[in-house]
């Protein structure tokens, strides 16, 4: 009775223990419950927008940069599609290392290459490894049909389409132009701050034409919307997960830049200039367009956007010719016999002398205990003006230059524009070095003495200008006293050839010199090419009259005598600087070869090619003119109707005195045509593998 | 034992056959569920799973031939049995992912560790019923064999290591001793135990990814690319879910491979974003169902091992259930636990067919 008992008092206590443990587990469910509520009912909007966010990748759209055109249509700079290759460490996992091995025997990447690869893959760590990095800019053609074939061995790797910057002439005008890299982590975190629209793995530019209109020939990049998965793979879009009115932004590409240079007149110079070294400035004097500038050693902007390694670029640096340096405006020269141009001026305008006066060379100038040499050791005799600036005198400047003192040459050469940068507005100009009296007291060691005023006087001494400063120099003495501002930029057209702007010639100053004293300095120019014995008669023009100076500037001061034994670094600079026709002129050239000896032989003549090749080129656009090609109803629907084939040009033509016309700020000469073909460097887009 | 030579007919004439539908209800919604998850990975997993279950169910129907109280004179010998597995395994199993937890038998690959959930259940059963509590309860004397019992399993799953498994074998080992009765004050020392246990535990039985883990629990967003990646892609999948659910295969997060584990351990984020709080609620009610059955089956038992078992299956259920939805929505930190009928796995499926067929049995030789 009583084990029933304890039965029944066990069954109740065991029911009572599995209600306990029944209602537990509802209050348990009750807890999962709520939180789903809270999950889905509470914050579920906010979490599907999280989930949205999670597959929605934007993938850039990179839009093509705007070209660089020759002042005739000529396209110098344009983008290219291209192939660019990413690593992704995460995704190659264990077989890193052998998928690099493919990647060097395969695609042909070089031993730096690889090795920075392998590091970049050893110190990735966490995050980092999911992060994809660039191995290789810009794989050639051979090495994309590779990839495709070899895709599923290369795990991790990504070929990405980028447009790539093509300079179509090399390295024609390659300082110029300038080039492109990769925006650095610092730069890149001051552009941002600054509110522009930059991103890792964009490109900037840096130099020339490139770095200064940066703003103007960057686009705007565009976007597409893609599903992708969790690890970043693109997956097709069957459902509708993305509204089509959101899937793509498309680019918008830069604004062209019409340059002044033509690209004719630059390659003559380019080729006819002979030296390792130099500069080549060759301008209109009556707006002060720039048609050609040569910059030697060259650069290779091709080689320099994106595909430089770190050797190459070490090579450059290390280079003693320094090919980076952008010698007509970076460069600084004593600028020898062609600044005795501006000492006759500052003689006249000082009234030490006049076109009439006269002095007796013997070889050279005394003053105190020295004795300052004349180049010609037997002497000139009787000189005047005229005969000193035709025979390039030495004695008749040093004795000018006693009488002016060296305060006075400065002021003259600061007016006509030394010693500061001429403002053309591309990189670091170097402003030159115009001594006085309170720059010697200043800088050389026991101050100033008399004898920098004769130093000074023939260019030499302590004066030093850039080839840019003397053509733009030249040019105003040419026109008849108005010093431009060198410009190389004419218009900014849109994407579609209209244009935006067009720059106007601007005046920096107008020369404070009596025109008859002008002429009296052309005049004794001109003799130089054209009376017999002048430095440079030998390389006159048949057709047209060139005024010029030649100009030898000692590098080290040795008798000379000796020069023809000096190696190289220790020869003296070559300079000539001319414009032509002499009255009126059209053309103002400066020539400097560096370490190539006498002006006369080592820079003349690469100024008469540019000149002659100046008035050809003329010539032959006028007779095309002449005979004017068939006119298009609408020139502007049909941009390559009628390519006059002499003369290479992308564009349609327009009525025949257009071209050349002399240049004003208002009227542009040159056709713009309302399409221009442009290749686009836009490809289909691809997944990236960072999205 | 004359109830096992009655007759078959008979003998199903009582079956429960209400609770198997109720299980492979849960199964079938499993598969069904399975059958989106798996869409990625090109492998009809849904199949296998299908598969398991019609041999899970076979299993089952021939384990209710067998009158359970066979199991009690078993107990000591599976056990026994399940132990030397756990060492075996331990020893020569196959490495998954840094942890030796599979034996390969053949084509069949089995988790012994999912054995052990039973062993333990059967075992401590029959301890229980064995060693019936003085009145007002176990004190902790007489616990420490139950104890040693429940921790040699669970010690030898966590060595694996397996966390989440060897959790699941202590909880369940510890249900039951409260279950059998225990007095307060001992379950208040337990308890004490317990947190100091916990935080020895932490100090130096844990592993760097698991303590990584309990760590981006406590603070999610610390490193929401990292270690807390799978917890946060889980709760954005749940919520996103929201009430009626983005459809049978149009779960983002499910089809496009940011859950993490999506077929087994984080199943029911697939369920909840694809199908929303509704069918959310209504399968975690369909579990309480299946524990609330289980719970009175224990009590309407024709003897104590039997309501050992169905009790211990039900606190088996609970635990897994809620530990499982509890780390899926962030409530719980991620330990590897699987939602029973409907995470992808043989052994899985099987443990809890095999546990829902011990209490079917119990059901049908139940008194009256």
């Amino acid at each position: 009775m009583s084990e029933l008992l304890k039965q029944r008092a066990s069954s109740r206590d065991l029911w009572t223990r599995l209600t306990v443990f029944g209602v537990l587990a509802g209050l348990g469910c009750l807890v999962l419950i709520g939180r789903l509520y809270r999950l889905q009912m509470s914050l579920g909007r906010e979490y599907y927008e999280r989930s949205v966010n999670n597959f929605v990748k934007e993938q850039k759209i990179p839009a093509d940069r705007g070209l660089l055109i020759d002042r005739r249509g000529e396209v110098l700079a344009d983008s290219r599609p291209s192939f660019d290759l990413y690593l992704t460490p995460y995704f190659c996992g264990k077989s890193c290392d052998e998928v690099v091995g493919r990647m060097s025997a395969w695609l042909g990447l070089d031993a730096e290459t690889s090795s920075r690869v392998r590091s970049r893959l050893a110190q990735a760590r966490g995050l980092v490894r999911f992060k994809p990095f660039l191995v290789a800019v810009d794989i050639g053609r051979d090495a994309v049909d590779v990839f495709e074939a070899h895709k599923s061995e290369l795990d991790g790797v990504d070929m990405v389409p980028t447009p790539h910057r093509n300079y179509r002439r090399g390295t024609l005008a390659g300082h110029l132009l300038g080039y492109l890299s990769e925006v650095g982590p610092e730069e890149l975190a001051t552009l941002q701050t600054a509110g522009k629209d930059y991103h890792e793995g964009d490109y900037i530019g840096r130099r020339g034409v490139e770095r200064a209109f940066e703003p103007v020939l960057r686009g705007v990049d565009g976007a597409e919307r893609v599903v992708a998965d969790a690890k970043g793979r693109r997956l097709p879009d069957r459902s509708g997960l993305i509204p089509p009115q959101d899937r793509i932004r498309l680019p918008r590409p830069g604004n062209n830049v019409v340059l002044s240079i033509d690209a004719r007149l630059q390659k003559v110079a380019d080729e006819s200039f002979p030296g390792k070294a130099g500069a080549v400035v060759a301008l209109d004097p009556r707006t002060g367009f720039i048609l050609a500038l040569v910059s030697r050693p060259e650069l290779d902007p091709n080689l320099l956007t994106g595909r430089v390694s770190r050797a190459q670029l070490a090579a450059l640096a290390a280079d003693p010719y320094k090919p980076e340096l952008f010698r007509p405006l970076q460069g600084q020269y004593h600028p020898g016999s062609t600044f005795k141009a501006v000492t006759a001026l500052a003689g006249l305008q000082h009234h030490v002398i006049t076109p009439e006066s006269h002095t007796v060379c013997n070889g050279g100038y005394t003053l105190g205990r020295r004795r300052w040499r004349c180049w010609k050791d037997g002497g000139h005799g009787d000189v005047d003006l005229h005969r000193a600036i035709v025979h390039s005198c030495d004695t008749f400047f040093y004795w000018v230059g006693d009488h002016l003192g060296l305060d006075a040459i400065a002021e003259t050469a600061r007016a006509m524009g030394l010693g500061k940068p001429a403002g053309i507005g591309l990189d670091n100009e170097n402003p030159g070095v115009i001594p006085d009296v309170a720059y010697h007291d200043r800088v050389t060691p026991g101050g100033y003495q008399k004898g920098f005023a004769l130093n000074a006087a023939i260019g030499q001494g302590d004066v030093n200008v850039t080839p840019l400063q003397l053509a733009m120099l030249y040019a105003a003495i040419g026109n008849g006293g108005t010093l431009y501002r060198p410009q190389v930029v004419r218009r900014i057209e849109d994407p579609e050839g209209t244009t935006l702007k067009t720059f106007a010639p601007v005046v920096r100053a107008k020369l404070p010199i009596e025109p008859q004293n002008l002429a009296a300095v052309v005049a004794g120019l001109t003799g130089v090419v054209d009376e017999p014995g002048g430095t440079a008669y030998s390389h006159r023009l048949k057709d047209v009259t060139v005024a010029g100076k030649t100009g030898t500037a000692a590098v080290v001061a040795y008798g000379a005598d000796l020069h023809a034994k000096l190696d190289y670094w220790r020869n003296d600079h070559g300079w000539f600087a001319a414009f032509a026709p002499a009255t009126d002129p059209e053309i103002a050239v400066v020539v400097l070869n560096e370490h190539a000896g006498h002006g006369g032989s080592a820079a003349a003549p690469t100024a008469m090619a540019v000149i002659q090749a100046y008035f050809d080129d003329k010539k032959s656009d006028e007779a095309a003119h002449a005979a004017p090609p068939p006119r298009p109803a609408l020139p502007a629907a049909e941009p390559r109707a009628a390519p006059e084939p002499e003369k290479k040009r992308e564009l349609g033509t327009r009525a025949p005195s257009a071209w050349p016309a002399t240049e004003s700020a208002t009227v542009s000469p040159i056709p713009s045509p309302a399409k221009r073909v442009r290749e686009s460097a836009t490809v289909a887009p691809r997944p990236a593998p960072w999205s | 034992m004359e109830l096992t030579a009655r007759a078959p007919r008979r003998l199903f004439a009582r079956f429960p056959w209400g609770a198997l539908l109720l299980t492979c209800a849960i199964a079938g919604l499993g598969v069904w569920n399975l059958a989106s998850a798996s869409r990625t990975v090109q492998v009809n997993l849904w199949m296998s799973q299908l598969l398991w279950l019609a041999g899970g169910l076979a299993a089952v129907l021939l384990l209710a031939l067998v009158d359970y109280r066979h199991f009690r004179s078993l107990a000591f010998p599976l056990y026994v049995g399940v132990l030397g597995l756990l060492v075996f395994v331990a020893r020569y199993g196959r490495t998954v992912m840094g942890a030796r937890r599979w034996l390969d038998l053949g084509p069949l690959h089995i988790q012994p560790s999912e054995l052990a959930k039973l062993a333990v259940l059967v075992v401590l059963a029959r301890h229980f019923d064995e060693h019936p509590p003085p009145k007002g309860g176990n004190r902790l004397r007489q616990l420490l064999v139950p104890f040693a019992l429940t921790l040699v399993p669970a010690v030898l799953v966590l060595k694996q290591p397996d966390l989440g498994t060897a959790l699941i074998v202590a909880a369940v080992g510890l249900t039951l001793c409260v279950f059998a009765g225990i007095r307060t004050p001992t379950l208040a020392i337990l308890a004490a135990i317990g947190v100091a246990g916990a935080a020895g535990a932490w100090q130096h039985g844990l592993k760097g990814y698991q303590k990584k883990r309990i760590e981006t629990f406590l603070d999610p967003d610390g490193d929401a690319l990292g270690a807390g990646y799978h917890a946060n892609q889980s709760m954005i999948a749940v919520g996103s879910g929201r009430l009626a659910g983005k459809g049978w295969g149009k779960g983002t997060q499910t089809q496009l491979s940011f859950l993490p584990e999506q077929h087994t351990d984080f199943i029911f984020s697939v369920w909840a974003e694809e199908h929303g709080f509704v069918w959310c609620t209504l399968l975690v009610l369909l579990y309480l169902t299946l524990i609330v059955w289980a719970l009175w089956v224990a009590g309407a038992a024709r003897d104590r091992f039997g309501s050992y078992l169905a009790a211990g299956v039900a606190g088996l259920v609970f635990w897994h259930v809620f530990i499982n939805i509890g780390m899926v929505t962030g409530l719980l930190p991620v330990v590897g636990v699987t939602l029973p009928l409907m995470s992808y796995g043989g052994s899985s499926l099987l443990t809890v067919l095999l546990a829902v067929g011990l209490v079917l049995n119990v059901q049908m030789r139940r008194v009256g």
